[in-house]
């Protein structure tokens, strides 16, 4: 039996449609840190994304009945409407370089035929340490060790 | 209804503690400062598929949410 998904069907729908699409996005933040296995708990998924005004990203979003909000003053981006609320938009990671740079560090996790990117572990925690913010420190600590015991499972697979 | 609840191959599943046991004792014996219990956790975490890791974290996260609420 396939493993169960975190996603509903229009959570699902708008990331294959982003895909479909090539929009240049990545997932960071905690849940990227849970699709590596770290033992965290978070309560949405945060995508970065390259470009926010790429037109192809609006159009990902219209397919699925789904928009992109711009900032104001009280909120910070984000999208809404159908299969949205799930997703967190992230414009800046602190500590890191740009999505361009990072983009090279991330994990593929394959999502159906396709490949979702993930930021890697050592990356997320680099920018953890960076924000250090009260939540963060809290976090710290919990991703230092997943990425120890990450490390060690991939040495032993390696030596296999 | 009453859930059926299926037997446990006590033998396999002790094999699997030890096992699991050895490996956190080898990873902790080169990360001393580490905690046990959050390596443990992310050696169960990677027998589970990506996706079911991000399922239990959310399920967990919005509950957490729900009771400080």
């Amino acid at each position: 039996m396939a493993a169960p998904l975190p996603f509903s069907e229009s959570e699902l729908r708008l990331v294959q449609v982003l895909l479909k699409r090539k929009v240049r996005f990545m997932v960071v933040g905690l849940s990227a840190a849970t699709l590596q296995g770290a033992p965290v708990v978070t309560q949405d998924v945060d995508l970065w994304f390259e470009n926010l005004g790429e037109p192809k990203i609006s159009r990902a979003l219209q397919e699925v009945g789904a928009t992109y909000v711009s900032p104001s003053i009280n909120n910070p981006p984000m999208l809404a409407g159908k299969g949205a609320e799930l997703f967190d938009i992230v414009i800046r990671m602190d500590g890191l370089g740009t999505f361009a740079d990072e983009i090279k560090n991330c994990v593929d996790i394959p999502l159906g035929r396709q490949k979702l990117k993930v930021l890697s572990l050592e990356r997320i925690l680099a920018s953890k340490i960076a924000a250090n913010r009260a939540k963060d420190k809290l976090t710290i600590p919990v991703l230092r060790d997943a990425l120890a015991a990450t490390q060690s499972i991939k040495r032993r697979a390696k030596k296999k | 209804m009453k859930r059926r609840v299926q037997p446990i191959d006590a033998a396999k599943a002790s094999r699997w503690a030890r096992r699991l046991s050895a490996r956190v004792g080898k990873i902790l014996a080169a990360h001393p400062d580490a905690d046990r219990d959050n390596i443990r956790h992310t050696l169960i975490l990677l027998e589970q598929p990506p996706f079911e890791r991000l399922q239990r974290s959310l399920i967990r996260g919005r509950a957490t949410a729900i009771f400080r609420k």
